[in-house]
């Protein structure tokens, strides 16, 4: 009887170091002094979280969006934009974090969200993204001081990060067409802009089309609305203009 | 061994299971798989032509005949097949536009011959292609199927392959394509309705018994050659039929044994693209069998999810000194020259220190928070040396660049050249030189890596910071600590091909001071059967067939070892590393590295004296002791190709010289093979009559897409015997070495702005 009880005692010890491991085992954990504070956690416990992630994110994407309303927008301060990136249908807001000049022609603003993705305008012309994976490292468009949005067409190159940590040069070879007139209503406001389109055409093995539009007013130096390619990772994204600040 | 039978296809899915799972694992994070090309997407595209389908060998062709296909570049692919009672699990790498690589494993069951009922053997095979294809011209590529080993699928063969477009199935969809091969094949390619032997006949039938791993070069395409031929057509993007003819008549599968019968020469199948990376087939072969395919097939420069690191902050820009001289003032550094001489100065001396310190503080805290951890820093009026750690990045590229957002963010508007210097376990690896102005002026400009480059000097680090450095505050002593799973898997028992051990792993790392190290590492077996393996039968010192021995406790005390390194100077790097080496063997290790930053040459040699452990791997050894070492060369050979040769004496006391070569990318991936060729006869070394492998590095961010630094490994020798084993010691000094320097960090260069 005794050993009877004393079995069942070890069994259940036994069932509850397996359940412990198990845990342990789904989980994995660290710790440690200075750079342990640095430390990644274990490798499956992180393919466990990313798979999680990578199931909320495509939920994420069918989510509705919130109805935007200008009063509702009247409240917020600073700049913000809307952006949609097409190909995955996510949107985000990002605030204008940064607005300077360098050597190049042209204002840069650099847009952000709060989870850390950075669009970067070199006068309304998307020239760089952050934080997206296979991002436009840097770009050259036609810029010119004081022209808001495409100055004229010609050569554009794109330098795009590929899965491989190199950067590809893609180069564009772009006719500008001014399409008119185009008011354009964001949220309730309707902005009097002009519509250009630049149409492109890949040079090199990468081959095929890229047409970005652009809606701009040229009095206020505002790119209200724009739908721009962004490499053949990222894929198209369209923009929008919420708030000025 | 009847009872094995039944159990034979679950057994050859479960080694399949193992070897594809590392691949398979990205399939689940893979959502946004984009299925070829949709109609109507014209945007410009990096993404290769989708890759052609596989055989049942693995390699790119019909069902059981090859055709003239090439993969992508560096395209990686898995495949499993099986009809009659033969399993085959191919691995395939493309490792240059025009050659790929092999590795199979497979399992013949009814063999009922020689002692075996079910059969399992390994192979390699290699192809190479001749001409590509054009707009008339067919493609045009030779192979040698199982080309060492004890040749059970030994056949070589030229095949052709031209391919036509054919008219869309409905509008709106994508035209087809049809692809037709012929070729010729010889050794077990040519046995049927064989039309005579062009280039002698003095080929040896397959003789089971021969314990195999020479190269056969002397029967390559001798003997009896037969026609072969088939068409796929691939109606549209998912779907796609075959149809074939066979050159292979199983002679040895239907004459001598009775694997199957083969009642017609043609074979039949559909295939299913499941996902952009899995395929799926279905085959009536040979008049009698039905038969499956699985294939999965990756690339290492195509992640599934891209990696991405969160967006750095813009880089701090200064005031310009015309606007605001007084901000650049170079004061806050103490006074310089003469002037430090005065009363005044012992003051201002003071103020400096306080400042420098305040600084230090600073960077410390916004380093950490970028991953990356202070080592030490030296700070003048117009120049600062950061040594740091990179804890969080694959790529030491990026680290570069957050390092240099950090000096921009945090110092005096004086300090104009930045100096990085990337350390790890105490070896300063490299020292990047920018200037501050230039961060400020490229980060928005057209082509801002290669204008960045230009401006970047890398080079040799010195051994030790400059005097008058600061250390981090309360860095050292630093320990940390992770408790996971471990998996150790034991490949190709003839008695169960894949055997598994798994448990959970502790490990602590204790850093006393700079490049000083106590690190150990418990195991705690949760279920395995490694244990139940074969007992060694080789005649060499067991210095690594005894796993089956060394598997018999649950707890084990895996490595528990103190390291030391450091840099005696110049371009050379030192490493003595004493304790539980590894499973098998404890002692002392010592190695010397020089590996000049900017050379692609690196030399180095290590010398150990180890014992052999106890079986149940707590503190005792065995009587066995060696003297093993080696010397090595280290050469980039371009296009992330890696040579390693290693010269000297082996675990089991045999000398000889080890070959690697490595196929490397910048994302972290690494896949390759090596042979070592010693003093050991082939009859005393046992089956493979040599040592060789192939080995890959998958890193985890490839398939996670978020920073961190960890991979897996694995490797897998087609036989594990004695001779031509290298110890394990943790810690070897070139991979430690490699990635920080010049062509690493140029091969990765645009990630600065990361």
């Amino acid at each position: 009887m005794a050993e009877d009880l004393g079995m069942n005692g070890n069994r259940l010890m036994t069932r509850a170091a397996g359940a412990l491991a198990l845990l342990a085992l789904l989980a994995g954990c660290n710790g440690g002094s200075g750079s342990g504070v640095n430390a990644a956690p274990p490798l499956y416990a992180q393919i466990a979280q990313a798979t999680r992630a990578s199931i909320a994110k495509n939920r994420m994407h069918r989510a509705e969006r919130p109805p935007l309303t200008r009063k509702m927008l009247d409240e917020i301060e600073g700049s913000y934009i809307e952006v949609t990136l097409e190909r995955p249908d996510i949107f985000a807001y990002l605030s204008a974090a940064l607005v300077r000049r360098d050597g190049t022609p042209g204002e840069v603003v650099q847009w952000r969200t709060e989870d850390e993705v950075t669009l970067t305008m070199r006068n309304g012309m998307l020239i760089a993204t952050r934080g997206l994976g296979g991002d436009l490292v840097s770009a050259d468009v036609a810029v010119a001081e004081g022209v808001t949005g495409p100055a004229s067409g010609g050569e554009k190159v794109m330098y795009v990060r590929t899965g491989d940590l190199e950067e590809r040069r893609l180069v564009l070879s772009c006719d500008l067409a001014d399409l008119g007139p185009a008011p354009v209503e964001i949220v309730e406001l309707t902005h009097p802009a002009r519509h250009l389109r630049e149409s492109c055409t890949a040079e090199g093995a990468a081959g095929g089309r890229v047409v970005n539009d652009y809606w701009v007013d040229s009095r206020s130096g505002i790119v209200w609305q724009s739908r721009q390619w962004a490499g053949p990772h990222i894929g198209y994204m369209r923009i929008r203009r919420l708030t000025t600040g | 061994m009847t009872e094995r039978d039944p159990a034979i296809s679950a057994r050859t899915a479960l080694a399949a299971l193992g070897l594809a799972l590392a691949l398979a694992l990205p399939l689940p994070l893979a959502a946004e798989d984009i299925l070829l090309s949709a109609p109507g997407s014209q945007e410009p595209s990096f993404d290769p032509a989708p890759p052609p389908s596989l055989n049942f060998y693995g390699s790119p062709g019909l069902i059981d005949m090859p055709s003239a296909e090439m993969l992508p570049d560096a395209q990686f692919t898995t495949a499993f097949s099986s009809f009659g009672g033969q399993g085959r699990l191919t691995t395939t790498f493309q490792a240059l536009p025009w050659l790929s690589a092999s590795f199979r494993y497979n399992g013949i069951r009814d063999w009922n011959y020689g002692g075996f009922d079910t059969y399992y053997d390994r192979g390699f095979d290699v192809r190479v292609r001749l001409l590509s294809e054009g707009r008339y011209r067919p493609a045009v590529a030779v192979g040698l199927q199982d080309f060492v080993g004890t040749g059970i699928y030994a056949g070589e063969y030229i095949v052709a392959t031209k391919g036509f477009d054919t008219p869309a199935l409905s509008p709106g969809r994508l035209p087809g394509r049809l692809k037709l091969s012929a070729g010729v094949g010889w050794g077990r390619l040519g046995t049927n309705n064989s039309f005579g032997a062009p280039f002698g006949n003095d080929r040896p039938a397959y003789d089971p018994e021969s314990t195999g791993g020479k190269v056969a070069y002397d029967q390559w395409f001798r003997g009896p050659a037969a026609f072969f031929g088939g068409l796929e057509w691939q109606a549209d993007e998912r779907w796609s039929v075959k149809a074939e003819y066979s050159s292979d008549a199983y002679n040895f599968e239907t004459g001598v044994t009775s694997v199957f019968e083969r009642k017609s020469d043609f074979n039949f199948g559909v295939e299913w693209q499941a996902s952009e990376s899995t395929r799926l087939g279905a085959y009536y072969l040979y008049g009698s069998r039905f038969g499956l395919a699985a294939n999965i097939q990756v690339n290492p420069s195509r992640p599934p999810n891209r990696i991405a690191a969160p967006a750095p902050q813009p880089v701090a820009v200064r005031v310009p000194k015309v606007d605001n001289p007084l901000s650049w003032s170079e004061d806050w550094a103490g006074p310089a020259g003469a002037a430090a001489a005065s009363q005044a100065a012992g003051q201002g001396a003071g103020q400096a220190a306080a400042n420098r310190q305040l600084l230090r503080d600073l960077l410390q805290t916004r380093l950490s928070e970028q991953g990356l951890e202070l080592e030490s820093i030296s700070l003048s009026a117009d120049r600062a040396e950061l040594r740091y750690r990179n804890t969080r990045y694959s790529s030491n590229a990026i680290a570069v660049g957050r390092a240099a957002r950090v000096l921009a963010a945090t110092l005096p508007n004086s300090v104009e050249t930045f100096r990085l210097v990337p350390v790890r376990r105490g070896l300063a690896l490299s020292a990047v030189t920018l200037r501050r102005s230039d961060l400020e002026a490229l980060e928005f400009a057209p082509d801002a890596s290669r204008a960045l480059y230009a401006v970047t000097a890398i080079g040799e680090a010195a051994p030790l910071p400059p005097a008058g450095a600061l250390g981090p505050v309360g860095s050292y002593p630093s320990y940390r600590w992770s408790l996971g799973p471990y998996f150790d898997p034991s490949y190709f028992d003839p008695d169960r091909p894949f055997r598994l051990d798994f448990g959970l792993s502790l490990s602590m790392t204790y850093e006393f001071a700079p490049g000083w190290l106590v690190s150990g590492n418990i195991r705690q077996r949760i279920a395995g059967n490694v244990k139940d393996g074969r007992p060694s039968n080789s005649v060499l010192p067991h210095v690594r067939t005894d796993q089956t021995a060394y598997a018999q406790e649950d707890t084990v005390l895996n490595r528990l070892y103190m390291a030391r390194q450091w840099r005696p100077g110049g371009a050379l790097y030192a490493r003595v590393t004493g304790g539980y080496l590894e499973k098998m063997f404890g002692g002392v290790s010592a190695e010397l590295l020089w590996k000049p930053v900017n050379s692609r040459l690196g030399l180095g040699v290590e010398a150990n004296y180890v014992r052999q452990r106890d079986f149940d791997q707590r503190f005792g050894f065995q009587d066995y002791s060696v003297f093993t070492g080696h010397a090595s060369a280290y050469l980039e050979l371009g296009n992330g190709y890696l040579a390693e040769i290693d010269a000297g004496r082996y675990l089991a006391g045999d000398v000889g010289a080890t070959v690697s070569l490595d196929r490397t990318f910048s994302n972290g991936w690494s896949v390759g093979g090596w042979f070592t060729v010693t003093d050991v006869s082939a009859e005393d070394f046992g089956e493979g009559s040599f040592d060789k492998g192939i080995r890959f590095t998958i890193p985890v961010n490839w398939f996670l897409g978020k920073p961190t630094q960890q991979a897996i490994n694995f490797g897998i020798r087609p036989t594990q015997r004695d001779g031509g084993q290298r110890l394990n010691v943790p810690g070897r000094l070139y991979e430690q070495v490699r990635d920080s320097h010049a062509k690493a960090l140029s091969d990765q260069w645009p990630r600065i702005w990361e």
